[in-house]
């Protein structure tokens, strides 16, 4: 507008600064109830929050119980049946999120009497780590596989990895189990890793991400006589580095906390992630359960404090080629 | 071009496809294993007669075709008398060598590298006062070598003193290596190795483990299995070396020097071969696929030819035993005449019936009879495999039902009806009690036969129960409540009267026809309740009672759970109790709580066999009358025979007196048994027949099958009392939760 | 005359719009080409390693899985076409398991999809201390799934937390876990793991919808409720079909609570199809099993089918 000082204020100009106006007042009226709008909208987050975070607060104080105050908070607790229900016998239930005293005992007990909390811990390291790296390795091919060159094999094939991803993990474990006994991995850590490593999930999430980088980056690119490696390597993959951290979020969760696998395929329970042994913890060990859950915690927090930017951003692809 | 595409796609997909058959099928065959494959070789049993007779081998040793047997016999006047013979295996030709003298029993032998035999045997010397008391007696053990040949001695040595430490030594191993070292066993822990001038060279000692078996193998080295391991015997380090190969040995498993291979392995169900070098164990047979009734083996070996032989001894019923060489041949399959294969699926394998299967498949030149034992190796995960292959086409011909709910698989229609094939073959429904087959019926078909049971029950004085043999939950909270004692019974937790009034007959409680349940009747939630007043099993502690004769004895204890397996068991009950006794049986809504129980198994028909036919002619030598009549022991047989003439010949067993002549000629009678129930003990007379009269209405009293409750039904009960016990909800509330979730579990396994 | 101008902006971007789907026809219709040829095969080499992987542990299960329900069981290979699925289909705790199933699914995905949205929209609303509440949302992920069914355990049993509330406001107590209510519990537990990062997903596509449209929109004084309608959800449609998506996988894995809940055979309105399938494969039963799988699989490949037809629909003319 700058441009048109001192010109002659024509007609149209006066129109629209008659409009600019308007715009103003109608923004102020919104400015106030906006206010209001926010306080509530505000409050109502913050009670939802207390819900939210309840458990790990939960969790993580509890840890810091004794075994006799958690015992005497709720009573003698969870009784593990055959079956895996667990049975609550207390009488009387008492929810505390500060312990009467602040004791060590459950963590000594967990990380320096019973080396094999630590063990357990790192048979899940073990077991997770490599799934999500090569998941991810073998989902970033598999996703520029995709994206590129499209056409209706390729749909079908991605429409069957969308099946596939969907199916609950009872139907495939049983041939799962099958095919890991042919190939000879049955009870090693291969038998987790290898259906981990090609699992569909990343393969679908990086795809509907992929896909959404103009074609025209990538045109551009090849018209500059760049190959595909090139194109993959270069263009692809750093347009795709916060998807790519979130989908690793997700999938160290997911195998985080897997329970079914293990149990099935690997008969050798010195192998077992801790997280079998947390989802069976009996009464005997209720004291020492909140000590290992808060200590099987602590990666995926660290992940989440240092990822959690990426899962905001890497989900919806936005930023064109500016990043 | 892009039909060419759509071709190469369709081509690829059915590859991927049959793949994935073929890989199906491999793994279906190897599920498929344990029945043997249906191509390769067999080994094909010759019997033959022992030529020599004999009541007790004591030693053996085999080298090449020629085997020493060291027998004894048992005779009246004489005593023990042992011969050593040499024995021919491949002419099954008897020479005798060498005669023992009195009172000298052969420890073991050793072929030596010269053909000579070296023998260590043990001879005890009594020396007897004129009253023809033993007044002194000493142990010899001596060491001797004697020609193959002829059997003179070459030369004989006294090793007694080579065993210090042990008064008596029972030597039950004994083997030679390569550089003719012995080495005597004991069986236990204990080793001893002397030389070749019976000098001792060490005593090895491995402390709290087991020497299983000893053997020296093929190669002339010397192995022992201990605690399931082969270990090597290191005599440099006078110790027991480190474990062979990973090769499992089992407890009962024994090991022979082998010709072609290092050793032989023989355990309760096959024989197989070891290879030290390759360090493999591999499977020959199974001793009941070839005839052999693994409890009789003695010797197993191999002969130059390949063929495997081995000596088994069946006790006759006159006393004594009768000794049988027995060689397997190795024959292609084709070779052998086919044999229908009948698969005989069980839990575990009764003695009884394995010996029924081995005398069926010698006799029958149709059928054979192919055992699948399902627990074996886990039970649990067998009993589950058991359930699965029986809604499955993989489902046994034959199946032993006795550890499931058979009522759960009738209604699946996966049984055969059995009646008629008993009319088909003329034996009469009415020769056989009918209330017992009544246990395997269903809607007037019968899915099951036991050839032998007894009854579960509870047991309580006739002046209080009165002399029905049955009664209602009802009845029995009410005499409980009027007698009030100290202990309703002797194990009185609450799970275990739960166990009576509930899982004992689940039946009650679920109707498999229909799939209705009835967990949320009055007649759950009374038991329910009933079972509140007792303390919680945590909360018992059985060992400060009582003994349960002391208990019934001062009236502290009301009922008593117990079996009944025969006349004189009823007899001693009587005798405990004091008084006439009822058994009134489990608490139930028809009163019909005495249960059967099979004592040597129940048998089932598949209704998908293909050998129908066959399955029926081998269940019926079970329950005709010369198998029945086998069944006639004068001390009960752990359970009634269940062909009604049968049954009438041991009731009249038991009521057939003992006597004895005394001094004076007079006939006085003797007690037949003595049975004794924990510090109770009591001496059984004749039976008399109001005894018998009782049994026999106990026995006509009892038409249900004691209940095989699935695990999971009692987990689920279990979880939802337990808020009951504790006072924190209703036991409406809680009969309703169970009968909701037993549903689904009845739902899902119909 | 601003109407003019505010149209103008609209078409200018629906050109750009459109031109960027010309170019992306133009390269499809070029692929004949020998260099796109060669780029193609490069580019399903980039695929196979993947595709490798999943036919070997995904689809030949399936098919595994498929054989299974044709034949009467895996070693007499006797081939019996339906019989299987008829079984199943008539066995009343498979319609029980289904109806379970499928009631859950319809109405826990749709409340998390809705749920999340709003929650999206409130934190998208400048409200203060944004980031903290989207950690706050998130945390349920980082909960091992063993200290969860703890802590339901603890609210929800007989003596629990939430009857406690209830027994202070003077009202019967509720036997969660075994009532009919037992499925409000697991949606509630479900919503309570899922919201925070459905809530992500749509906060991300919120601030990707361009900023001048809605100007626009607001110029022509649309209602924030036509704004919602017309321009936001159409825009976010390929993040609600993503959302409903995973919302739906997820409905899925809610299994292992309950099942830690309550072991394999729950309150019948907890059993859910993953139960069935559960317990017939620890059972051995393997062909009840694969034909629950299948007829499970089929549904969702309708599913799946029409939640893409309806995005296409919908999202068509924002979709680059």
């Amino acid at each position: 507008m700058s441009e048109r000082k001192g010109t002659k204020h024509s007609a149209e100009e006066l129109a629209l600064q008659r409009w600019d106006k308007e715009v103003k007042r109608k923004k102020k009226l919104r400015d106030t109830r906006h206010f209001v709008r926010i306080l509530l909208a505000t409050m109502i987050a913050g009670c939802f929050a207390v819900l939210f975070l309840m458990p790990i607060v939960l969790t993580i104080t509890n840890s810091f119980m004794s075994a006799s105050e958690i015992s005497a908070n709720y009573g003698q607790v969870f009784a593990t049946t055959d079956t895996g229900g667990k049975v609550y016998i207390s009488d009387k239930v008492n929810l505390k999120f500060i312990p009467d005293m602040v004791s060590f005992s459950q963590y000594i007990t967990v990380l320096l009497k019973s080396p094999e909390y630590l063990l357990k811990f790192w048979n899940s390291v073990i077991l997770v780590g490599p799934i999500v790296v090569f998941q991810l390795l073998v989902a970033a091919g598999a996703s520029y596989g995709f994206t590129r060159y499209r056409g209706r094999i390729k749909e079908i094939i991605f429409f069957v990895y969308i099946i596939l991803m969907l199916m609950p993990y009872q139907v495939t474990l049983v041939p799962n189990y099958l095919v890991a006994d042919w190939l000879h991995v049955l009870d090693t850590n291969w038998a987790i890793w290898l259906p981990g490593i090609f699992s569909p999930f990343s393969v679908y999430l990086l795809t509907k991400y992929m896909r959404r980088i103009p074609t025209s980056v990538m045109e551009a690119a090849q018209i500059d006589g760049a190959g595909e490696w090139q194109i993959f390597r270069r263009i692809c993959m750093p347009l795709c580095k916060g998807a790519m951290c979130s989908i690793a979020i997700l999938i160290f969760i997911d195998y985080w906390n897997m329970v079914e696998q293990p149990l099935i395929l690997l008969s050798d329970q010195e192998k077992h992630p801790l997280s079998v042994f947390l989802s069976k913890i009996n009464s005997g060990e209720i004291g020492l359960a909140f000590a290992v859950a808060t200590i099987y915690m602590v990666p995926p927090i660290l992940v989440f404090l240092y990822g959690e930017d990426y899962l905001v951003e890497g989900i919806t692809y936005q930023g064109g080629i500016k990043g | 071009m892009k039909k060419n595409r759509k071709f190469t796609l369709a081509a690829v997909l059915a590859g991927i496809l049959f793949t994935a058959l073929a890989g199906c099928g491999k793994s279906g065959g190897n599920q498929a294993g344990e029945d043997g494959a249906k191509e390769g070789s067999v080994y094909v049993p010759e019997f033959m007669q022992l030529d020599l007779t004999c009541d007790y081998m004591d030693s053996f040793v085999a080298a090449g075709d020629v085997a020493y047997i060291s027998a004894s016999t048992w005779d009246e006047e004489a005593g023990y008398s042992g011969v050593v013979y040499k024995y021919d295996l491949m002419e099954n030709k008897a020479q005798q060598l060498f005669e023992l003298g009195e009172n000298e029993n052969i420890y073991g032998m050793i072929v030596n590298e010269d053909g000579t035999l070296t023998m260590v045997s043990g001879s005890d010397n009594y020396v007897f006062d004129e009253e023809g008391e033993v007044v002194e007696n000493s142990f010899k053990m001596s060491a001797f070598r004697i020609s193959a040949e002829d059997g003179t001695v070459i030369e004989e040595s006294d090793i007694t003193e080579r065993f210090p430490e042990s008064e008596y030594i029972y030597i039950q191993r004994m083997c030679g290596d390569a550089q003719g070292n012995i080495y005597l066993s004991d069986g236990n822990s204990m080793i001893c190795v002397l030389d070749k001038n019976y000098q001792k060279l060490c005593d090895i000692d491995i402390g709290d483990q087991w020497i299983n078996s000893m053997a020296a193998s093929k190669e002339g080295d010397v192995y022992a299995s201990v605690d399931g391991k082969l270990k090597k015997i290191d005599l440099a380090g006078k110790k027991i070396g480190e474990t062979v190969g990973n090769l499992e040995i089992g407890w009962g498993d024994t090991l022979y020097t082998g010709m072609n291979t290092s050793f032989l392995v023989s355990s309760n169900s096959q024989v197989s071969v070891l290879d030290l070098s390759a360090a493999t164990k591999e499977t020959l047979f199974n001793w009941i696929d070839v005839d052999i009734n693994a409890e009789n083996i003695q010797y197993v070996g191999e002969l130059s030819d390949g063929r495997i032989w081995a000596i088994t001894r069946e006790y006759k019923e006159e006393g004594g035993a009768a000794y049988e060489l027995v060689c397997f041949t190795k024959k292609d399959r084709s070779e052998v005449a086919a044999k229908d294969e009948i698969v005989f699926g069980t839990m575990w394998m009764d003695s009884d019936i394995r010996k029924q299967i081995i005398d069926f498949n010698k006799t029958n030149s149709q059928y054979r009879i192919v055992v699948r034992e399902y627990g074996a190796d886990d039970y649990e995960s067998g009993l589950i495999q058991l359930g699965a292959d029986l809604t499955t086409a993989n489902c046994p011909d034959l199946i032993n039902l006795s550890q499931v709910d058979f009522a759960q698989y009738a209604s699946k229609g996966v049984l055969e009806d059995l009646y008629p094939y008993m009319e088909k073959s003329g034996i009469k429904k009415e020769e056989y009690l009918e209330n017992i087959l009544k246990a395997y019926e269903v809607d007037g078909s019968l899915y099951g036969i036991m050839p032998l049971f007894y009854i579960n029950s509870i047991a309580a004085k006739t002046s209080l129960v009165g002399e029905e043999n049955g009664w209602t939950l009802t009845e029995m909270l009410d005499l409980v409540d009027e007698v009030n004692p100290p202990y309703v019974m002797m194990y009185d937790s609450r799970n275990t009267m739960l166990w009576y009034c509930v899982y004992q007959d689940i039946d009650e409680f679920i109707d498999w026809e229909s799939g209705e349940c009835f967990f949320n009747g009055e007649e759950f939630i009374r038991a329910l309740e009933f079972a509140a007043r007792f303390p919680d099993d945590a909360d018992v502690d059985y060992s400060e009672r009582e003994s349960i004769e002391t208990l019934l004895h001062e009236d502290k204890v009301l009922l008593m759970q117990t079996t009944l397996s025969s006349v004189q068991e009823y007899q001693m009950m009587r005798g405990m109790f004091g008084e006439e006794i009822t058994y009134v049986g489990f608490p139930n809504k028809e009163q019909k709580g005495n249960l059967v129980v099979s004592a040597s198994g129940s048998l089932g028909m598949s209704s998908k066999s293909k050998y129908k036919d066959g399955v029926w002619e081998f269940m019926k030598t079970l329950i005709e009358k010369e198998y029945q009549d086998s069944l006639v022991n004068e001390h009960g047989n752990w359970g009634f025979p269940i062909r009604k003439e049968s049954l009438e010949k041991q009731f009249e067993l038991d009521m057939t007196p003992n006597y004895y002549e005394d001094e004076d000629g007079n006939q006085i009678e003797n007690p037949k048994t003595t049975w004794g129930y924990n510090d109770f003990t009591i001496e059984i007379m004749a039976a008399t027949q109001e005894e018998v009269d009782a049994v026999k209405a106990l026995i006509a009293s009892a038409e249900k099958v004691s209940g095989n409750t699935d695990q999971q039904i009692i987990n689920i009960i279990t979880e939802e009392t337990e808020p009951f016990f504790k006072g924190q909800k209703s036991a409406a509330d809680v009969a309703n939760i169970i009968q909701n979730r037993v549903q689904i579990y009845v739902n899902e396994n119909r | 005359m601003h109407v003019s101008k505010s149209r103008e902006k609209r078409k200018a971007l629906q050109q750009e719009n459109d031109g960027a789907k010309k170019s992306v026809k133009k390269i499809e219709k070029t692929g004949s080409n020998p260099r796109t040829r060669r780029g193609k095969w490069i580019s399903a080499g980039y695929l196979f390693p993947s595709a490798a992987g999943v036919l070997l542990f995904f689809v030949l299960p399936f098919l595994i899985v498929i054989y299974y329900s044709v034949v009467d069981n895996p070693i007499s290979h006797q081939f019996v076409f339906l019989d299987n699925f008829v079984m199943v289909f008539q066995n009343a705790a498979f319609q029980q398991a289904a109806k379970n199933t499928l009631t859950f699914s319809a109405s826990a995905v749709p409340l998390a999809v809705v749920l999340s949205l709003l929650l999206a929209m409130m934190l998208e609303s400048k409200i203060p201390f944004k980031s903290q509440f989207r950690t706050f949302f998130l945390s349920p992920m980082m909960v091992p799934i063993a200290s969860v069914v703890l802590i339901w355990q603890v609210l929800f049993h007989y003596n629990g937390m939430m009857n406690e509330i209830l027994a202070f406001f003077h009202a019967d107590k509720v036997d969660w876990l075994n009532s009919p209510y037992a499925q409000v519990v697991i949606i509630i537990l479900f919503l309570w793991k899922n919201l925070g990062y459905n809530m992500i997903l749509f906060m991300s596509a919120l601030s990707s919808i361009p900023k001048d449209i809605i100007e626009v929109a607001v110029l022509e004084s649309a209602s924030s409720f036509q704004i919602f309608w017309r321009i936001k959800l159409r825009y976010m449609s390929s993040t609600i079909l993503f959302v409903t998506i995973m919302s739906l996988i997820n409905s899925f894995k809610v299994f292992r609570e309950i099942y830690l809940l309550k072991g394999e055979y729950p309150y019948d309105t907890m059993y859910m199809l993953q139960h069935f399938m559960n317990n017939t494969f620890s059972r051995l039963d393997y062909q009840k099993m694969s034909a629950a799988a299948i007829m499970m699989a089929i549904v969702m490949v309708v599913i799946i089918g029409i939640l893409f037809l309806t995005e296409n629909h919908f999202g068509k003319d924002v979709e680059g």
